[in-house]
Formats: structure tokens, C-alpha cells, sequence
């Protein structure tokens, strides 16, 4: 059996960049920080990156956003979306990005995209539902919601190989699994890696603590991913590498306050704003067309 | 199509009776009154035509119902929200096999 590395000699060997986007998240970052910022010096940000402004461009033009009329520029659709969304969007599908490096020998790359999507996709669906504020936060903590098996695929391959197969061999839930083999589970390793890159707390909770919601100091976040996360595994929607269907914390369901007549809503728009986004998003998350 | 409850006008007045069939004639008169809807009773074959679980053969409907319990990790523990999440996922993939080919 291969000796587990610590959560934290793990997540400090994951270089901290922000990949092909980061020259346009710094310039994002300059226009900003500039008294003579406004919609128009970040919108030329952006279009610097002609692959960026094609997929921003689609993207805000898709169901997910659901605008009447269509945007046909990038300062438009940052004036309708906000520079924070754009902002936070490109980062987290950056983070993904800096993961392409993953054998697809355990898991499969896009199905794990696909999956991570859906259930940011999910999250900003039932953060709408429940009416709660900035919607968009729970997209980002939904994409990011299993990035610590990522850093395991990554940094401790032999260890993620066990992982599996013990899951496989006993079949056990792939967090069980992991706490057997490595003696901790992939939601702490990603609150431990987007703690230490200084991500807002309550997305720390929320991803943290996706599978223990009731233990998360933002509960309400976390239990919006982790329903997000059952709902999407059982659609079917790609794949993070969990064989099962995982139990769902029916006290996160209740701290959500929806009523199950409220699900079918959820499900048909999760599908029909995945077919919108994800050609846009998995490209970004793939990184095609930059260097 | 049968009017499912008694159609009354603002003053009370009984335009058209529960159960009544709903002809072009009462449908002019609704009108008149300024009805602009109606509850009406789903017969029992639209409804079978609606459910689309109710439209695959049993033997379909068997087969999508234990290949999707067997991705669940323990599914006779299922809450009622799980349950009601099943159901909806039985009904996505009857839609599926139903939707024409395009």
C-alpha cells in the first residue's frame, strides 16, 4: 500500500495559476483597479481573446441567462451579466483547466467536466428557486465542488488508483474509500487548496462540506451542492469517478425549504441549460484553442 | 370534454354545471360572461396518453426501473425526496425512448 500524503504537502504541489485566461483575468484586474474603468475598458479586455468573447458572447445568448434580446457585444452582455460573474466564471473554469494534465486512466476527463458543470448548473438552478442572493456564487462552488479529487488524480496517482479500486472491490461509496485509504476525503482536500488560495470562506463551506452539509458553517450553501450533486449523479451527467448514486441528506433538502413539486422545474432546466452551456463551458474547462 | 366544477358567473349565477360536456354553445355563452377559463376533467385515457411511464410496455418500464436502481447506492433506504427524485428520473428516460427520433 502506497504512504498518503498530507492534505497539505498535496495541495502545496498544485501551482497556483490561473492558466491561458490569465492574462485576460489581469487585465480584467488592471481596468478595474484604473479610475477610468467602465463596462467598455473591461469589455476590451476580454475581446483580446477572441476565443473568450465567441463563448462569453454564446453563452450569454444561451437559456442560462435567458435574455430577451440577443447580445451582440462583449460590453453588453458584461453590462447585463456584471464584472464580478465574468470574473468569477473564467477563474473557476481556469481552475479546472489547470487539471488537463489528469490521466484519464481513473476517470474520465470530460465526463468529469460534464459532471462538474451539471452541478454548477444545478446549484445556481436551486440558489434561484430558493431566491437566494447571487445565484451565480453557487454556480462556481458547484463547478469547483469535487476539484480535491482532481489534486488526488494529480499529485497522488498510486493513492487515487487504491482509492478506486478498493471502492470497486467492496463497492463503497469512492468518499468512504478514500477515508480508508488516505485517512481523509477529497472535500477536505479542496478546502484546504481554495482556503489556501484565499477563495471567499462560505465557497470554502460550501465545497468543504458538500457531502456533511448539516456540518458546513455556510449550510445552506452546502446543502444546495450537495443536493445539486445527488440530483446531477442521478441524471447522469457525466461523472467525478462515484460509481453510485450517492444517499442524499434529506436535512440538507429541508434547510433548502423547497417543496418536492419544485423538482421536476429543476431537473427540466438543468437539461435544457446543459445542452445551451456545455459545449461553451467544456471548451473553456478544456482549454482548446489556447497554447 | 367535461366541465370538472360548476362554471358561475361574478354574481353567482350557475353558467354550466360540473360534469356538463362542454359544447361550442356553452363555450359562446362562457364567453359572453367573460370566462376566460374553465377546469375541465382529464379522461382517464389522456391521462394514460400524458403519463408517458403509462405509455412503454411493462417490460420496458421493468427494465429502466432496475437499471436505474441499480446505480443507486442503497436504494430501498430511499426518503420520500429520493423517492421523488427516482420517479422524476423514471420519467426522463420514458420521455426519452418515447421522443421520435429526429
Amino acid at each position: 500500500m502506497n504512504h498518503p500524503p498530507s492534505i497539505k504537502a498535496m495541495v502545496q504541489a498544485v501551482p497556483r495559476s490561473l492558466g491561458s485566461y490569465a492574462p485576460v483575468l489581469r487585465e480584467i484586474e488592471e481596468a478595474l483597479e484604473s479610475p477610468q474603468c467602465n463596462l467598455s475598458t473591461v469589455g476590451d479586455a476580454i475581446q483580446k481573446d477572441p476565443d473568450l468573447t465567441a463563448r462569453l458572447l454564446r453563452l450569454a445568448n444561451s437559456p442560462f441567462f435567458g435574455f430577451a434580446s440577443l447580445l451582440t457585444t462583449v460590453a453588453e452582455a458584461v453590462s447585463l451579466l456584471g464584472i464580478q460573474q465574468i470574473q468569477d466564471m473564467i477563474t473557476a473554469s481556469s481552475v479546472l483547466e489547470q487539471f488537463k494534465g489528469v490521466p484519464d486512466t481513473l476517470v474520465n476527463k470530460h465526463s468529469f467536466w460534464r459532471h462538474s458543470l451539471a452541478v454548477g448548473v444545478t446549484a445556481r438552478l436551486l440558489a434561484m428557486e430558493r431566491r437566494l442572493p447571487k445565484p451565480d456564487k453557487f454556480f462556481v462552488a458547484g463547478l469547483l465542488h469535487d476539484v480535491g479529487r482532481l489534486v488526488l488524480l494529480l499529485q497522488a496517482p498510486e493513492c487515487a488508483a487504491e482509492v478506486f479500486a478498493l471502492g470497486q472491490r467492496q463497492r463503497i461509496l469512492l468518499r468512504d474509500a478514500e477515508k480508508q485509504v488516505l485517512g481523509y476525503d477529497h472535500q477536505q482536500i479542496a478546502a484546504e487548496l481554495l482556503q489556501s488560495w484565499s477563495y471567499p470562506p462560505v465557497l470554502v463551506q460550501a465545497v468543504g462540506y458538500h457531502h456533511t452539509p448539516v456540518q458546513s458553517l455556510a449550510r445552506t450553501e452546502a446543502a444546495v451542492v450537495h443536493v445539486a450533486d445527488h440530483l446531477v449523479n442521478a441524471m447522469a451527467l457525466g461523472s467525478s469517478g462515484e460509481q453510485w448514486v450517492q444517499p442524499l441528506d434529506e436535512r440538507a433538502w429541508t434547510t433548502l425549504g423547497l417543496a418536492p413539486e419544485d423538482l421536476q422545474r429543476i431537473v427540466e432546466a438543468a437539461d435544457a441549460q446543459m445542452l445551451a452551456v456545455e459545449e461553451a463551458f467544456l471548451k473553456i474547462g478544456k482549454g482548446a484553442g489556447h497554447g | 370534454m367535461k366541465v370538472a366544477s360548476d362554471v358561475k358567473n361574478i354574481d353567482g349565477m350557475l353558467l354550466v354545471p360540473a360534469g356538463c360536456e362542454l359544447t361550442e354553445r356553452q363555450i359562446n355563452i362562457l364567453q359572453a360572461w367573460g370566462v376566460t377559463e374553465v377546469e375541465v376533467e382529464a379522461s382517464e385515457e389522456k391521462a394514460r396518453q400524458l403519463d408517458p411511464l403509462a405509455q412503454l410496455p411493462p417490460e420496458t418500464l421493468a427494465a429502466i426501473t432496475n437499471t436505474l436502481r441499480a446505480r443507486y447506492w442503497k436504494p430501498d433506504e430511499f426518503g420520500p425526496v429520493p423517492a421523488e427524485i427516482f420517479r422524476l428520473m423514471l420519467l426522463r428516460e420514458a420521455q426519452r425512448i418515447l421522443k421520435p427520433a429526429s
